[in-house]
C-alpha cells in the first residue's frame, strides 16, 4: 500500500504553489456551489456557532459593559457554585426521574396503538382513528396544555363527573399527580404521531410469514405475538435507544405551560431550573451559562452513544 | 415510511385473513373506539364551552353540547384588541420567516448534495454538529441582544428561519434525485444555476412542499423564542396572547370566583374561545399536513 501511495505522490503533489493554483481553479469552478451555501453559513456562524462560542461564559465573569468576549475569566469558579447549589441537583434529579418515567409509561404506548390500529379491518374507521390520534400532535403545548386546564379545572369537565359521584379532585395544583399528568398528556399528544413509524415498520413485514401462520393453524394473537411484534422489535429498540438519547433534557414545552406554583416542588426540571435562574430570578449570566454548558455537554455524549447505539442495531443513527 | 399509503402487501394480507368478525376485533374496536374518544371529546369539549353563555354552563356540569349556541365568548375575545395583536405578529412573521427558511434551507441542502468541490465534507461536519452541540439559549439570547434583534420580529424570524433536520431531509431528497439527468444537461452546456432552476427545483416540489407546511406550522406554533427575546406587547404572537389569556390568569380566576359569579365576565368561555381562534387554522391545514407527516416522523421522534 503505502509503496504504491510513494510512486503516485510526486507526480500528483507537485509544489505548493502549483496546488493553490490547482484549489483555485477548483474552487472558482464551483464557485455557483459556493454562492449557494454562503447564506447557509453565515447563519449557522451567527446563530449556531456564536452562542457556542458564548458558551465560553461559563468561564467568565459576565460583565454587561464588557459584553461576552471581553469579560474576564475566571477559570472554574462558577462550576463550584453551580455543583453547591442544591437547586442544581434538585432539577438532575427530577429531570432523571421524570425521564425513567416516561420511558416505562410513555414509550409502550405508540406501540401499542400501532399494533392494535394494524388489526382493525375496517380500512376507513381505521383511516379516521388514525387522523384523530395524530392531530394532537400538530398543536402547540399552549394550546395542550389550555385544553388540559380546561378540562381538568374545578369546574372542568372531567370534575363535574367525578362532582355526580360525590368528589372532586384538584388535578392542576396537586404535585402528587403532576408526573402522572405529564406522561398522561404527553400520550394524549404525541403516541398517535409515534405509532406512525411502527406502522410503517409493520407494512414492511412480509407476507408469506403470515400466510405460512395461517397454514399452521396460528390464531390471531399469536401471528400478533409471534410474527408482527418480532419483525417490528428492532424498530421498537432503535426508538428506544434515541428517547434515551434525550435523558437530559424533559420537553420543556409541556413543563413550562402545565406547571404552575402549586406544583413548584416537583416540576422544576434541568430546563426549569435553566429557564429560572435565566430570566426570572435576578440573573447571572455566567452561572446560567456555566449549567447551560454541562447541559450541552451531557447531551451531546447522550446523543453520540444513542446515535452508535442505533447504528448497532441496524439503524440509521440519528442523521438519517 | 408511508404508512398512509395502501401498498400492495396490505391489500395481499387482506386476502389471506379470515374476514370473520372475531371477539378480539369487538375488544380492539372497543379500545380503539375509546382511546379515540378520549382524544376528541376534549375538543367537543372546548367547542362547546367557547359557545355556550355562563348561565348554561354553570347550570350544566357535564357540558357536552350546548343546548343554545351563544357567541358572547368570541365577542368579548375580538374585542379584547389583544387577539388581533396576536394574529397580526403571528401572520407577519409567517410570511416574513417562511419564504426565508425555504430560501436558505434548499440552497444549503442542495449545495451539500453536490458533489466534487473541496470543502464539501468540511461544511457538513460543521452544520451536522450543530445538532450535536449547541449554546443554549443563554449564549443565544446575549448574541441576538448584542445584534439589536431584541423587542423586534427579527430576533424571532432570523434564530428560527434554519432547521438542520428539515435540511437534512432536504439534502436526501436532492441527493436521490437521478444523477443522470443533471449530467446530461452538463454535457448540454447548462451551468449550475440553470441546473437548479430548471432541472432541480421543479423536479424538488414535492419536498418544497412538504418543508413549506412543517416550518409554517412551527411558526404558527411558536413561542418560547417570542416569550424570551419580545418583551413588547404590541408585538407578540398568537400564542402568546393564548398564554396570557388562558394559562397566565388562572391565579386570578379562582380569586375571582370566590368573589362573585354574577358580575364577572365568563372567563371560561373567552378562554375556549381564544383556543379555538389558535387551533382553527391548524385543523385547516391537517388534512394537507396529512399526506406529508410520514417524512417527519423521524424527525419528531428525534427532536422531542
Amino acid at each position: 500500500m503505502t509503496k504504491g501511495k510513494e510512486a503516485v505522490l510526486p507526480q500528483n503533489q507537485g509544489t505548493f504553489a502549483a496546488r493553490l493554483k490547482k484549489l483555485g481553479s477548483q474552487i472558482w469552478k464551483h464557485r455557483a456551489v459556493y454562492t449557494l451555501l454562503l447564506p447557509g453559513l453565515v447563519w449557522y456562524f451567527i446563530f449556531a456557532y456564536m452562542p457556542m462560542g458564548g458558551l465560553s461564559l461559563a468561564f467568565k465573569s459576565y460583565k454587561a459593559n464588557l459584553g461576552i468576549w471581553a469579560s474576564p475569566w475566571v477559570g472554574f469558579e462558577n462550576y463550584r457554585y453551580v455543583f453547591r447549589d442544591p437547586a442544581f441537583w434538585g432539577s438532575i434529579q427530577r429531570t432523571l426521574i421524570i425521564n425513567l418515567g416516561r420511558l416505562v409509561f410513555q414509550f409502550p404506548a405508540p406501540v401499542l396503538i400501532a399494533l392494535m390500529l394494524n388489526e382493525v379491518r375496517v380500512g376507513r374507521y381505521k383511516k379516521v382513528l388514525q387522523s384523530l390520534y395524530t392531530f394532537p400532535h400538530f398543536l402547540s403545548w399552549v394550546i395542550v396544555a389550555s385544553i388540559m386546564t380546561n378540562l381538568l379545572s374545578y369546574d372542568g369537565i372531567v370534575n363535574g363527573l367525578l362532582g355526580q359521584m360525590g368528589s372532586s379532585v384538584n388535578f392542576l395544583g396537586n404535585a402528587k399527580i403532576f408526573q402522572p399528568m405529564l406522561y398522561i398528556t404527553e400520550i394524549w399528544k404525541s403516541s398517535g404521531y409515534s405509532a406512525i413509524i411502527y406502522l410503517a415498520a409493520i407494512s414492511g413485514i412480509d407476507v408469506d410469514q403470515y400466510e405460512a401462520a395461517e397454514i399452521d393453524g396460528a390464531s390471531r394473537m399469536q401471528r400478533i405475538f409471534r410474527i408482527t411484534l418480532p419483525n417490528i422489535l428492532p424498530t421498537i429498540t432503535i426508538m428506544f435507544i434515541l428517547m434515551t438519547g434525550n435523558l437530559m433534557s424533559t420537553g420543556f414545552d409541556q413543563i413550562f405551560n402545565l406547571s404552575n406554583a402549586a406544583v413548584k416542588e416537583v416540576s422544576e426540571t434541568l430546563d426549569m431550573y435553566i429557564y429560572r435562574i435565566t430570566f426570572q430570578s435576578s440573573s447571572d449570566f455566567s452561572f446560567s451559562t456555566a449549567v447551560s454548558l454541562f447541559r450541552s455537554l451531557i447531551n451531546m455524549i447522550l446523543l453520540v452513544l444513542a446515535d452508535r447505539g442505533s447504528r448497532l442495531m441496524g439503524g440509521n443513527g440519528l442523521f438519517g | 415510511m408511508t404508512a398512509t399509503k395502501p401498498n400492495a402487501q396490505n391489500t395481499k394480507r387482506k386476502k389471506v385473513s379470515n374476514q370473520r368478525f372475531e371477539l378480539l376485533d369487538a375488544i380492539l374496536i372497543t379500545i380503539l373506539t375509546l382511546w379515540g374518544l378520549a382524544i376528541f371529546l376534549p375538543f367537543v369539549n372546548v367547542v362547546s364551552v367557547s359557545l355556550t353563555s355562563y348561565k348554561e354552563y354553570l347550570e350544566t356540569p357535564l357540558l357536552l353540547f350546548p343546548k343554545q349556541i351563544d357567541f358572547g365568548s368570541y365577542q368579548e375575545l375580538f374585542k379584547d384588541g389583544r387577539i388581533w395583536i396576536g394574529y397580526k405578529t403571528t401572520l407577519t412573521m409567517l410570511l416574513v420567516s417562511v419564504p426565508l427558511s425555504i430560501f436558505l434551507t434548499s440552497s444549503t441542502a442542495y449545495a451539500l448534495s453536490r458533489r466534487g468541490y473541496p470543502g464539501r465534507k468540511f461544511f457538513f461536519m460543521v452544520i451536522l454538529f450543530t445538532m450535536l452541540f449547541h449554546g443554549g439559549i443563554v449564549p443565544l439570547y446575549l448574541v441576538v441582544k448584542s445584534l439589536n434583534l431584541t423587542n423586534t420580529i427579527w430576533s424571532v424570524v432570523l434564530t428560527t428561519c434554519m432547521n438542520t433536520f428539515y435540511m437534512i431531509l432536504m439534502y436526501n431528497y436532492f441527493g436521490s434525485l437521478p444523477e443522470s439527468l443533471m449530467e446530461s444537461a452538463r454535457l448540454d452546456g447548462a451551468g449550475e444555476w440553470t441546473i437548479l432552476f430548471r432541472i432541480v427545483l421543479p423536479l424538488s416540489m414535492p419536498i418544497i412542499a412538504t418543508i413549506l407546511l412543517f416550518y409554517s406550522v412551527d411558526r404558527w406554533n411558536e413561542w418560547f423564542q417570542s416569550m424570551i427575546f419580545i418583551r413588547k406587547s404590541s408585538i407578540q404572537p398568537l400564542q402568546l396572547i393564548l398564554r396570557s389569556i388562558v394559562i397566565d390568569s388562572q391565579v386570578l380566576d379562582t380569586q375571582a370566583a370566590q368573589v362573585s359569579i354574577e358580575e364577572t365576565p365568563f372567563t371560561n368561555g373567552i378562554k375556549m374561545a381564544a383556543v379555538m381562534a389558535t387551533m382553527i387554522p391548524i385543523m385547516c391545514v391537517f388534512p394537507f399536513l396529512q399526506k406529508h407527516f410520514a417524512k417527519g416522523v423521524m424527525v419528531g421522534a428525534i427532536k422531542s
